[in-house]
């Protein structure tokens, strides 16, 4: 009987982590393909030093605020610009794609979505990032890593994988069926705070989307940053109501944030999913857009 | 003659003692998610115990060659560099792999060159002068109990309260029209070396010209000889590799002005943004509302360690300051600390780690903090000061 029940709970257990593994991996099959050509590791950084001075060996380095966006009109990088970055950093076609970052994989669910959008497949991220490999006291380097031309070719840009703002506005106007997740903190859903404490990019208004629920990032990873088993994260979402019956679009504030939950909801349950990069700091800003503003903070009324 | 070698006694080590419970106390305090505050602790330490036992202050060793014609001081400044600089490639080396623009090492400390850098080491050298030592050296010289320097210091934040209020426009109308100039980019690693060290031993021959060796006064204890200045030269120019290696560039004005924003805030004085400095980090916080900072455990280390070091060699004498000396020290302070904010970086900062770094901005700092340094140094000769 107890032979039963083990082998039950560990197809199960299994039956988890393999429909996981298409798209995260783990820090031990990481440590173990360190010298595997084919396996191509990339640290996405936002804090200068964070990477030079100590990453997974073998890893190039993207520069989330040079590297994926656009640094002079507000959008995400460039075709021509995303595919010199590859060949730069010695993709080849058909290389599996390992993302990894510290707080929590943030800006590596971003390039992933990148990736997504540009046609790259084979892209994965490694659970509980940077932070994890860490604790797990796994060696990291201040080596640079010298890497020789890749020859990947992407793909045009897939826009079915991101908002705009008239999408969101079309929801927000009843006049789309869609569901809308805002990932912030509660004290922005509700309009408390017009941004956390620290943060430069503001909103003229606070408050969120109409028809936006609000589950905020955290509640899709575990204490030690790996992502929540399927059967979780099913629970999670469909509480309030997703349950990938309907289109999805993620938002946070500056669109980084919600490329995480992007990924949990098109990755790992395979929900159809988009996200708005624009944000809160698009719609909060916009002219004449509806919002729900349930504590009645009002921009500028000392 | 004796000839067993003689230990100092047992109340020399108490300094010693104090800081490494202190330390301990600290290391006990610090929560895990600060892995580097430790080691900025420690290297704290360890440059206290170099400046003080080398006695490694820019304001003296430039003094002693003015005054007394002797360059040991400043040769033992300049091995720094020399050493620094050679550490610092090495660093760069396997931090970006080809110097090529517009990447640039993280946290290097290579500002704009521009009027306001020359105004502020200007200001910076002069205030050096008047107040008898650089930030670093009252540091130190605090840890061996001169007390003025804490006046000093508060001179320096208020000084940098003063240069708050004028950043903003001398951003907009002069540093961000200004060229950051990192030699590697133009001269690749190995030509930037070669540059470096060529401009700083044509320096060594020139000072070699006017110098005079001294007399010493050498004490049979030995724990009571200062370190020669080019001991103390090559150690902070490992110290200082070391640092950027692990942390970041050497530094110690970061924690000063960090406290001197607060102040500043308390008091409402504060301009809403300071352009140029206030960075976009997506969802991470700016603000940091955490009690300890690499900084701040840097400039305490070196603190305790000049302290530990100076009860050890004797050179540890609590000394109040009269009215004159904490007047000037005080005025001083003001000059240093405003220079430093609007030159980004003090002696430290800007010139050891600046030059380090192969910054132009260095080199420009090293000029006008010396010229400044004259001036301040004549202007207390001209009115006995």
């Amino acid at each position: 009987m107890n032979k039963t029940i083990y082998i039950f709970a560990s197809l199960l257990w299994s039956s988890f982590s393999f429909a996981n593994s298409d798209f995260l991996v783990e820090s031990d099959w990481v440590e173990k393909n360190l010298n595997n050509p084919n396996v191509r590791l990339i640290e996405v950084s936002v804090s200068a030093g964070d990477y030079e001075r100590g990453h997974i060996q073998g890893a190039v380095n993207f520069k989330w605020h040079t590297d994926l966006v656009d640094t002079v009109s507000r959008d995400i990088v460039s075709k021509e610009n995303f595919q010199n970055l590859l060949i730069k950093s010695g993709i080849n076609q058909g290389d599996t794609i390992i993302l990894y970052g510290d707080k929590n994989n943030w800006f590596a669910a971003w390039a992933s979505w990148i990736f997504d959008i540009y046609g790259v497949d084979n892209v994965k991220l490694l659970n509980g990032g940077k932070t994890k490999w860490q604790n797990e006291n796994k060696p990291l380097t201040p080596l640079a890593t010298a890497v020789s031309a890749g020859n990947i070719i992407i793909q045009d840009p897939n826009l079915s994988l991101r908002a705009r703002l008239a999408d969101v506005v079309k929801v927000a106007n009843n006049e789309s069926d869609i569901a809308l997740v805002d990932i912030r903190s509660p004290a922005e859903y509700e309009g408390k705070i017009f941004a956390p404490e620290g943060v430069q990019e503001l909103s003229v208004r606070a408050g969120h989307i109409p028809g936006a629920i609000n589950v905020p990032w955290g509640k899709a990873v575990n204490e030690d940053g790996t992502i929540k088993s399927v059967s979780e994260l099913k629970e999670l979402y469909a509480s309030v109501g997703i349950d990938g019956s309907k289109p999805i679009i993620t938002y946070c504030r500056i669109g980084e944030r919600s490329s995480h939950t992007w990924f949990v909801l098109k990755k790992i349950l395979g929900y159809d999913v988009r996200n708005y990069d624009g944000s809160w700091t698009e719609y909060g800003n916009s002219v004449g857009n509806p919002i729900i503003n349930l504590t009645g903070t009002v921009w500028g009324n000392t | 003659m004796h000839h067993k070698i003689q230990i100092p006694p047992l109340k020399n080590f108490l300094g010693i003692i104090i800081v490494i419970i202190i330390s301990l106390w600290i290391k006990a305090e610090l929560t895990s998610e600060s892995g580097l505050f430790y080691l900025s602790l420690w290297i704290g330490l360890m440059l206290g115990v170099v400046l003080q036992r080398s006695r490694f202050c820019f304001y003296c060793l430039s003094r002693d060659f003015i005054e007394k014609k002797d360059a040991s001081g400043l040769l033992g400044i300049l091995l720094s560099l020399v050493i620094g600089t050679i550490g610092y490639h090495f660093v760069f080396g396997a931090f970006l792999i080809e110097p090529v623009k517009p990447y640039l090492p993280p946290n290097a400390h290579i500002s704009p060159v521009s009027l306001v850098l020359i105004l502020g080491s200007l200001s910076f050298g002069f205030g050096m002068s008047i107040a008898g030592s650089c930030i670093s050296a009252q540091l130190y010289r605090l840890g061996e109990g001169l007390l003025s320097a804490v006046l000093s210091l508060v001179g320096v934040l208020i000084g940098f309260i003063i240069a708050y209020q004028c950043w903003n426009f001398f951003y907009i109308n002069f540093i961000s029209n200004s060229p950051i100039i990192w030699f590697p980019h133009y001269l690749g690693y190995g030509g930037s070396i070669f540059l470096q060290l060529l401009l700083l031993v044509l320096i060594s021959i020139f000072l070699f010209f006017f110098h005079r060796p001294q007399n010493k006064l050498i004490s049979h204890h030995w724990w009571e000889n200062r370190w020669p200045t080019y001991i103390g030269g090559i150690l902070v120019g490992l110290i200082g590799m070391i640092a950027f290696l692990r942390i970041t560039p050497l530094g110690v004005t970061a924690e000063l002005g960090r406290v001197s924003k607060l102040i500043a805030g308390y008091f409402e004085m504060m301009p809403s943004r300071l352009n140029g400095l206030d960075t976009l980090q997506g969802c991470i916080s700016v603000v940091t509302n955490l009690f300890w900072s690499n900084n701040g455990l840097l400039i305490s280390g070196v603190v305790m360690g000049s302290f530990a070091a100076a009860v050890f060699s004797n050179d540890f004498a609590i000394k109040v300051p009269n009215k004159n000396e904490l007047a000037r020290t005080f005025i001083g302070g003001l000059f240093m600390g405003f220079g430093a904010m609007i030159a980004l970086g003090c002696t430290i900062g800007n010139l050891l780690s600046g030059i380090m770094t192969a910054s132009l901005s260095g080199w420009v700092f090293l000029l006008f903090c010396f010229i400044g340094f004259y001036v301040g140094w004549a202007f207390r000769i001209k009115f006995d000061i």
